[in-house]
């Protein structure tokens, strides 16, 4: 492959493109196969490969983040939640006055005894205000929570524990049923979106192939930057640090930049996750979510760029396989799972072969220069 | 945070003066003054704890001085204050600097390490639009064949020799174009041939840069040595020739003192 | 659980005093008191129950009360064809009420319980029995509760009671009762020498009244300025004492929540700062302690049976098992995982987030998803009333044990070989070893020593709180703040963060609640660490790329 091209090999292209049939033809099937046949998609399917993608999304958000920079963010289900909340708060509008008081306000709020909506929930009869919000949010939290501690030169672990702490309070501040946003249940119930029927399977598919959409305009963009010279610094960050900031680079305008472009793209899977979950609640930024992210990318294959699309797909995979067939030992699953994967395929399954390449030819050549033990972060 | 140049018929480049810097009680840099001259190459010797490298962090903005003075005069006369500024700052005025254990990022390529070391725009958005141009790549071929590593161009830095390394390193100094290198311990864990040939690298940029070398190997020093700056227990107690400094009583003290007690 | 808790306890006074009547009081009255019950019990006209209400009234035995009690939850049954009155005695075991002997019930006894009038007034009784009691705290309640009644026919029978006493403090009680009383009935004069006694002695039940009193005196044509500068001055007297004591027990909370961080994180100190392993399972570790205790507690419970000294000191012996347990989980992880992953601390941290799910859902499938019970032995239930802050004994306890762990790990860190190859080690690991310090030894050791830390921090709040197979979840987070913001590597940086963390977070909830104060103590950490990043005692490294 050329130096000037996006994807690094023909293997990647053509993941990419098979991605791309894949985004195209499920919702065909949906519209086309006559239900009954082998072929026919269910709009639920739809809707649950449509989470995946989301997933996925987010997946690819905290890869940037953390395979690229090295920066480790476990609250990176923070901003998908946001994102979902902005969102949300579109679709509980929708709702109007067929909720269970029968109000133009939420259930949630009449239960508070609100009789007007608040100011900040006004922009978001406006789906596209909700988009945009969707992205603004997270990427503004993040742009906070970021300048503030790559400044103070916060990294390593301390980042870590740090964003999972931040999680963790807005989880708790979101649980409150006075915070306005649904509390404990959050928001669901839909019935409208973009002025059609919640349920209609158009609606599954246009959200699938918004999804899709996400997916790949994502991986463009952030194949895009990783082959210019902003991800050769970005790369060089993860690695040395220092060296770029003696260089004339201010390190942290850089991590804050990805950042908040990570956190928003977040924030857009968390918006588009919502209408195909049919719900959000607090959830979903418990601080074990934010790891169940983390899992799916060292699964897939941290610092590549198909691994995590990989590692979400398939342990949302396996999860839905196994909490069907044996609801108890999921967790158990997983953690020996991702044990086995932290401890022996570091470089996740799309490593496995290059790994397995190695060893192979490692055995051949006795002469084997020490091999230099990369530092993780 | 510019003002009146303080030495305006000089030739200066930097001026250090009464620079003290403690670290938990311990006396790292104590009344230092120091001035470095437009394109001198200048060594700067002494034993270990004498404070070269918090010298170094000092002038890089790595650490800040507790009391004193750091000013870098600027080519258009201005002056700067270089306590006020950040790492990158004070880099992209024109100060570059090569660490004792070399410093290159071992997953890029020889090219790309140079790439990321050009004198460009280094703001977050120049760079996602940046392009090598015709220029740049003639800029980096230069440099390339002073420091030997044209055939190794798209080899990864990690997986060059430990001298290799550090000719890359003192490559990405010199893609930088600054006027003032400072360079720590440039022969460390080289061979004969190779620090002789560094030497004569050094010895060729001097009048170009205005060079500060921190350096163990004696050998090394009188080979590149011109003017030599003793430093103990954070505090000059001799600068002159090479020969003069080395055949000072005090700095013998300083030498064989530490080494009866060894 | 804390309910049935209480409730067990109560059973357990009740026993002691009718135990303690038993011996104090002339048996005869007490059979007279059983013949007269039964006689209540099974008797069905109205004003017989009225004069054997008054019967009781006069005879004031203790059994009275406990048999009352045990009328009010249903643990009375009558049988019409044996004419018996049966009180339950224990589980499935039943007494004649008559004559004391355990019997076993006649196939139509039926549950009997008073009416609602009628536990009014044997309520009444039971409180004039209370005024009699040979527990002194027991009749100093029953005299304030007379007192604010402000019924003016009891102020006689106070005045009379308290002439009876030779216990100051219990006398002092009871004339306070009186001035309460008098607040509202006496003269005027009686009424100023009230509030003064009131405001002087800082009776909190009275500022209401003396508050009523104040606006009733100031507010009619004429002003009764003596009757107001009193009133005026009580209240100055009675709200400073409460601002003192809002600021004691706020301290003493904040003490004992902090003591909870100090244990659940002093752990962590060491497994993370000192040896630089970020251990996700830390909070599966202290679930382990916790179910330690519960398999302990259980053990006793089925050998010992709950009356035994055995169960009043299983807390004590499950201690070490807790540390031993989860001592043995560390030493196992540190061998098994750890020991591979030293100088990868991202890589730690995910292998131990893999072992948490692990564990985690391992205590699920064991022990159930539910919460399991630890019952707080009876020397570890009840507060100590300080000046009007109730402190509860387990939370003295947990301020004790933290105050412990705290001496005994920096007396084993100073002054034990270990302690000494633990700071080589975690100084500079390859010199040490190069040095002869068996590091991979010392490295097990320590591991397993934080972790029964974790174990013990377990045992501790099996006692406050519950235990569950996701509890530690609930500490992770906080004991890694803790660790943080202590400055990583120094365990004086954690005690004193842990106490001054809890100190804040207690200080708040009273101004926020409990959840936006836990909210503020985590934005504010986060903040502080933006301006600290080294936390409170910063490690100060001498490696170049730090």
């Amino acid at each position: 492959m050329n130096r000037n091209s996006l994807f690094d090999s023909k293997a990647e292209l053509g993941l990419v493109w098979s991605l791309l049939a894949f985004v195209l033809v499920l919702p065909i099937l949906n519209m086309v196969a006559p239900e009954g046949s082998f072929l026919h998609v269910s709009s639920f399917q739809l809707s649950v490969w449509g989470k995946y993608l989301c997933y996925a999304v987010l997946a690819v958000s905290l890869n940037f983040l953390w395979g690229y920079t090295g920066l480790l963010c476990l609250g990176q289900c923070l901003f998908f939640a946001l994102g979902g909340y902005a969102f949300g708060m579109y679709l509980m509008l929708m709702i109007g006055d067929l909720g269970g008081y029968k109000s133009s306000l939420p259930d949630f709020m009449i239960f508070l005894g609100y009789s007007e909506l608040p100011m900040y929930w006004k922009p978001f009869y406006s789906p596209y205000f909700a988009l945009f919000a969707a992205m603004w949010v997270p990427g503004l939290v993040a742009f906070l929570f970021g300048l503030l501690a790559f400044r103070s030169r916060i990294k390593g672990v301390y980042f870590s524990i740090l964003t999972q702490a931040l999680t963790y309070a807005a989880a708790l501040l979101f649980f409150r049923n006075d915070f306005t946003f649904g509390g404990n249940n959050g928001f669901t119930d839909f019935k409208f979106i973009f002025g059609q029927e919640f349920y209609d399977p158009s609606v599954a598919r246009g959200l699938f192939w918004g999804s899709g959409a996400l997916l790949l305009g994502v991986y463009v963009l952030l194949a895009w930057l990783l082959k210019s010279k902003f991800g050769l610094v970005q790369r060089a960050i993860r690695d040395s640090e220092n060296r770029v900031r003696f260089s004339g680079y201010s390190t942290t305008h850089y991590k804050v930049f990805i950042f908040v472009l990570s956190a928003m793209i977040a924030g857009l899977a968390g918006a588009l996750y919502v209408p195909q979950a049919g719900i959000i609640n607090p959830s979903e930024m418990w601080p074990t979510k934010g790891l169940d992210i983390v899992v799916w990318v060292a699964v897939g294959g941290r610092g590549s760029k198909f691994g995590p699309i990989i590692g979400a797909i398939l342990i949302n995979l396996l999860k839905s396989y196994t909490t069907r067939e044996y609801p108890e030992s999921w967790l158990l699953i997983l953690g020996f799972v991702f044990l086995f994967v932290v401890l022996f395929m570091p470089n996740g399954v799309v490593g496995l072969w290059d790994q397995l390449k190695e060893r192979f030819s490692k055995k051949r050549s006795a002469s084997d220069p020490g091999d230099e033990i990369l530092k993780s972060n | 945070m510019s003002h009146k140049p303080l030495y305006k018929d000089t030739d200066l480049v930097l001026s250090i003066e009464s620079v003290m810097k403690s670290f938990d009680g311990f006396r790292a840099i104590n009344d230092l003054n120091f001035y470095l001259g437009e394109g001198e190459l200048r060594t700067i010797i002494g034993p270990n704890g004498a404070g070269k490298s918090t010298f170094m962090d000092l002038i890089t903005g790595r650490t800040r001085p507790d009391e004193g003075s750091l000013i870098y005069h600027q080519d258009d006369g201005h002056d700067m204050d270089l306590t006020k500024l950040r790492e990158y700052e004070i880099n992209r005025l024109g100060i570059s600097r090569k660490f004792q254990a070399p410093s290159v990022y071992q997953q890029h390529t020889v090219y790309d390490n140079i790439v990321l070391s050009l004198n460009k725009d280094r703001s977050v958005l120049k760079s996602l639009f940046y392009r090598v141009s015709a220029d740049d790549r003639e800029f980096i071929d230069e440099i390339l064949g002073t420091i030997r590593l044209k055939g190794m161009i798209n080899n990864l830095a990690g997986s060059l020799s430990h001298g290799q390394k550090q000719w890359l390193e003192i490559g990405m100094l010199l893609a930088q174009q600054p006027r003032i290198l400072l360079v720590d311990e440039p022969a460390a864990g080289m061979s004969d041939e190779e620090t002789e040939r560094t030497g004569e690298l050094l010895l060729s940029l001097e009048g170009k840069h205005s060079i500060i070398v921190v350096e163990h190997d004696m050998e090394f020093i009188r080979q590149i040595a011109r003017k030599v700056t003793v430093l103990h227990q954070g505090h000059v107690i001799k600068e002159g020739k090479f020969l003069e400094v080395a055949n000072d009583p005090t700095v013998k003290e300083v030498y064989l003192g530490r080494q009866k007690h060894e | 659980m804390m309910i049935t808790n209480k409730f067990n306890f109560m059973k357990t006074l009740y026993l002691l005093f009718s135990i303690l009547g038993m011996m104090g009081v002339v048996k005869a009255d007490e059979t007279k008191a059983r013949e007269v019950l039964v006689a209540l019990i099974s008797s069905s006209s109205k004003s017989e129950e009225a004069r054997y209400v008054e019967d009781l009234t006069e005879l004031g035995d203790p059994i009275i009360a406990n048999v009352v009690a045990s009328w009010r939850v249903g643990e009375i049954s009558y049988s019409k064809s044996q004419d018996k009155v049966y009180i339950v005695s224990g589980f499935e075991t039943y007494e004649d009420l008559l004559t004391g002997a355990v019997i076993s019930p006649a196939g139509d006894r039926a549950i009997d319980r008073p009416s609602r009038k009628l536990r009014k007034k044997l309520s009444r009784i039971v409180d004039f029995l209370d005024l009699k009691s040979p527990d002194l705290e027991k009749r100093m309640a029953a005299s304030r509760k007379f007192g604010s009644s402000q019924k003016p026919e009891f102020i006689e029978v106070l005045r009379e009671f308290e002439a009876k006493q030779d216990d100051p403090e219990v006398a002092a009680a009871f004339r306070e009762s009186i001035a309460m009383s008098l607040l509202e009935n006496g003269t005027r004069d009686e009424r100023i020498q009230s509030v003064k006694l009131l405001g002087d002695t800082y009776v909190f039940a009275a500022r209401d009244n003396i508050a009523k009193i104040l606006k009733d005196a100031s507010s009619g044509e004429t002003v009764d300025e003596e009757l107001v500068s009193s009133c005026k001055s009580a209240l100055i007297s009675i709200d400073g004492r409460q601002d003192l004591l809002d600021i004691v027990g706020t301290l003493f909370r904040g003490l004992s929540t902090g003591s909870v961080l100090l244990l659940v994180s002093y752990g962590l100190a060491i497994t993370f700062g000192q040896m630089g392993v970020i251990n996700m399972a830390h909070g599966e570790f202290i679930a382990l302690g916790g179910y330690s205790v519960y398999l302990v507690q259980n053990y006793v419970l089925k050998h010992f049976g709950e009356s035994s000294v055995m169960y009043e000191w299983y807390f004590v012996i499950a201690l070490p098992i807790a540390f031993g347990v989860t001592a043995l989980a560390g030493c196992l992880l540190e061998k098994g995982l750890i020991q591979f992953l030293y100088k990868r601390p991202l890589e730690s941290l995910l292998a131990t987030w893999a072992v948490s799910m692990i564990m985690q859902q391992a205590l699920r499938l064991y022990f159930g998803a539910a919460n399991v019970s630890v019952s707080s032995p009876e020397w570890l239930s009840g507060s100590y009333d300080f000046g009007g802050v109730m402190m509860s004994y387990n939370r003295i306890a947990l301020i004790v044990f933290a105050i412990f762990v705290v001496i005994v790990t920096s007396l084993l860190l100073s002054k034990t070989n270990w302690g000494l190859h633990v700071r080589a080690t975690m100084q500079n690991r390859q010199m040490a070893s190069s040095l002869g310090v068996p590091s991979s030894r010392v490295n097990m050791l320590t591991f397993a020593f934080g972790s029964g830390l974790a174990g013990l921090a377990g045992a501790f709040i099996a006692q406050i709180g519950n235990v569950g197979p996701s509890m530690g979840q609930t500490y992770i987070v906080d004991s890694f703040m803790v660790v943080v913001v202590g400055g990583v590597g120094n365990l004086m940086g954690t005690a004193i963060s842990s106490l001054g963390i809890g100190l804040v977070d207690q200080g708040l909830q009273p101004l926020l609640g409990p959840v936006m104060g836990k909210i503020s103590v985590l934005f504010g950490i986060i903040l502080f660490l933006q301006f600290r990043p080294g936390g409170i005692f910063p490690a100060r490294s001498r490696s170049l790329d730090d």
